[in-house]
């Protein structure tokens, strides 16, 4: 059998046993018991790998198990390191550590005088006494010991189906609520956990007995050790969890609170900046941390189920300069204050395609309000020196596009060429555009006087006026607006309807007063019109193709309309202008 | 002359536009007693020295309009100018419109303003 010597770069600690980091070997990672205890392996000791069993991991990593070890070389002899040895995985984690199913300590002999050379092949080899140990009964390095005392405390990086007899020192970070199912095969309910400690995190997850074990015994916070339970491989899809392993309780399973947990991190977490949000998929399970810009009103909305709910809209902002809208649902919303402009870290959101690109905390997202953790205090010294100025670009495109939008700039001519609207979404783009024409025949109706309701009214001829949409009759009627304009830009024209409040801005009069300039004096009423012709504005519009009656068209809606700021909009073109040079 | 044929220039490309028709826009600085001359700032803080065919009728401050021909010494005779009202609207803003003038002399294949204006 073919047996290679190595050169022993590195040697860690780890309980219950010794990381072995091995010049020569194709994949990289051991994990031994005992051994290095007496110094027999030590660092950069020659040593032979007599039998190992390699194992291929669901990733493609290979690691190897080591079952028999011979030094053939001690350190002390070696003197220093072999050559210059390079991690054969570069940046792979150092994470896959393997108990050897059987231990075994191997003593040196002092080799006899000898040339101070690598051999290929061991030329001297010493006599060899190994005898079985059983791993576990000694702990190699001080490690915070149990309650009971009698398993090691190890990290939650080194778990792995491998192993069954571990304990964990963790803090629980986020729990879920008890979810039952019932189907043919019976009946059932789980709940699940993260945990947090300071070499990584994991998901835990218990079902029907340990659900009742241990459910009310766990509290979001706390700190406790966890022993004996399943490794498996984990589901990526609905956790942003770092760790290719989940954990299942078992039967065997325990948990017991712990005293002494201030060194235990409150949180991992692995924020995405808010600026490379576009480039991860929709669907994504992601951590962000930024500013709380603004924060939107609690809403009550109704689902599909008839079920109410809340809902409250806040703007986060990090070090991008970029804002990304957070949708946060129920208690949640409810709780949430947004005074201050407090940093706001969610781990586990759920990334969405609405609007572009917005963040949704779902029931198993964890919402953080200023935790005391180092990005977020370096936020908050960005934001308080320079970051509140910074007028930021959103992710997420608002209704209506003013005023945080993420501005989509179209020319006339791009709206047709490009097809806007022609999707299933309607599609909302910014224009520059002149007011070329304006209809004022009916451009006033006859609305219902009710604060809430816009609906056209009946003129019932003897001075009453109905609205069937509140099922009422009313002495009279409020004016309001529909707009029927054609706007212009240098390469084409757009048909577009203005409501009420782009209507107004258009004609710089309100809808009353020109009810009341129409029914008294005609030529009055046509001067607002002219007045109001030829002005350019910056347009916020909607399209969206629109069947009727087999007809299919373009209808486009003015959503918002602002002033032209002409310096700004000179300032904008020389630097799109420098950018297309480049 | 006319208008059209013209380039918008800056102090800094006079001597390039010597014998030709030229348009300045820059702040009157300093008007001569005489009023037969003044000098004008361009948006980058340089100056032209403008002389008139004719003596000032009028108060002259504020930004100006020069249109004329250069001379072999750098100086803009003037055929006519026309002030730029400040007291309405967005006052008038000379540093940007220097960047707007690089631009199209950076680019005259899409600025031809040179070609021969029709009628």
């Amino acid at each position: 059998s073919l047996t290679i010597s190595f050169g022993l770069i590195n040697i860690l600690p780890i309980s219950p046993g010794w990381r072995v980091m091995l010049q020569n070997s194709p994949q990289v990672f051991n994990w031994l018991n005992c051994m290095a205890e007496e110094n027999i392996l030590a660092q950069n000791c020659v040593c032979v790998l007599k039998r190992h069993v390699t194992n291929v991991l669901k990733d493609g990593r290979r690691v190897v198990i080591i079952l028999e070890i011979e030094v053939i070389k001690p350190a002390g002899e070696v003197g220093g390191k072999l050559g210059d040895p390079v991690p054969y995985n570069e940046g792979k984690a150092l994470k896959y550590f393997i108990i050897p199913l059987t231990a075994q300590k191997v003593v040196s002999q002092p080799a006899p005088a000898q040339e101070n050379r690598l051999p290929l092949q061991p030329q001297n080899k010493m006599e060899v006494k190994s005898f079985n140990r059983d791993f576990g009964k000694k702990a190699p390095l001080a490690m915070p010991s149990t309650p009971g005392g009698s398993s090691k405390v190890v990290p939650i990086a080194s778990l792995n189906p491998y192993q069954s007899k571990w304990t964990i020192r963790a803090r629980v970070t986020n729990k879920s609520g008890i979810r039952t199912w019932s189907n043919s095969r019976g009946d059932g309910k789980l709940f699940s956990m993260e945990l947090v400690d300071e070499s990584g995190e994991i998901r835990v997850t218990g079902f029907n007995q340990e659900v009742d074990k241990f459910f009310s015994l766990i509290e979001v916070g706390k700190v406790y050790y966890i022993s004996k339970g399943s490794l498996k491989i984990a589901n990526k899809q609905y956790t942003s969890v770092k760790n290719d392993y989940e954990m299942t309780l078992n039967g065997e399973s325990t948990i017991l609170p712990c005293e002494e947990s201030g060194d235990v991190p409150m949180m991992q977490c692995d924020f995405v900046p808010i600026g490379d949000l576009e480039s991860r998929d929709k669907d994504a399970i992601v951590d962000v941390i930024g500013v709380c810009k603004s924060v939107d009103e609690v809403t009550r909305l109704t689902t599909k189920t008839n079920r109410e709910v809340s809902k409250r809209s806040l703007s986060l902002m990090d070090m991008s300069g970029k804002l990304v809208t957070v949708t946060l649902w129920g208690e949640e919303a409810e709780k949430f204050d947004g005074s201050g402009q407090p940093i706001v870290a969610i781990k586990g959101a759920k990334l969405s395609d609405f609007g572009g690109r917005s963040l949704s905390a779902s029931f198993s997202s964890t919402l953080m309000i200023n935790p005391d953790i180092p990005e977020a205090y370096k936020l908050r010294g960005w934001y308080d020196k320079d970051g509140h100025a910074v007028e930021g670009q959103s992710l997420t495109e608002l209704k209506g596009g003013s005023g945080g939008g993420s501005t989509n700039w179209k020319t006339l001519s791009d709206v047709k060429n490009e097809h806007l609207g022609h999707g299933e979404k309607a599609d909302y783009y910014s224009c520059i555009a002149t007011v070329v024409y304006l209809r004022k025949e009916n451009c006033l109706y006859q609305a219902c006087p009710n604060q809430d309701c816009n609906k056209k009214v009946i003129d019932q001829h003897n001075g009453m006026f109905r609205c069937e949409k509140c099922d009422k009759e009313f002495p009279n009627f409020k004016y309001r607006l529909i707009l029927s304009a054609n706007i212009a830009d240098y390469g084409d024209n757009q048909w577009v309807t203005c409501f009420q409040e782009s209507a107004e801005a258009i004609l710089g009069q309100n809808a009353a007063y020109l009810g009341q300039l129409k029914d008294s004096n005609e030529s009055a009423f046509d001067e607002v019109f002219q007045q109001a012709n030829f002005k350019t504005f910056v347009f916020r519009n909607r399209v969206k193709l629109e069947t009727y009656n087999d007809e299919s068209r373009i209808k486009a809606t003015v959503m918002d309309l602002k002033p032209v700021d002409h310096k700004d909009y000179i300032k904008s073109l020389i630097v799109n202008i420098r950018k297309l040079a480049m | 002359m006319k208008k059209e044929e013209a380039s918008r220039i800056n102090c800094s490309m006079l001597l390039q536009h010597i014998n030709q028709a030229v348009c300045f826009v820059g702040r009157v600085s300093k008007v001569h007693p005489s009023g037969k001359t003044f000098t004008a700032v361009d948006g980058e803080g340089k100056t032209v020295t403008v002389e008139l065919n004719c003596c000032l009728e009028e108060e002259l401050s504020g930004v100006v309009e020069v249109i004329g021909l250069v001379s072999n010494k750098g100086v803009l005779m003037a055929a006519t100018y026309n002030l730029l009202r400040e007291d309405r609207g967005t006052p008038f803003d000379l540093e940007l419109y220097n960047e707007a003038l690089k631009v199209i002399h950076d680019f005259p294949q899409h600025y031809p303003f040179e070609a021969a204006v029709s009628g």
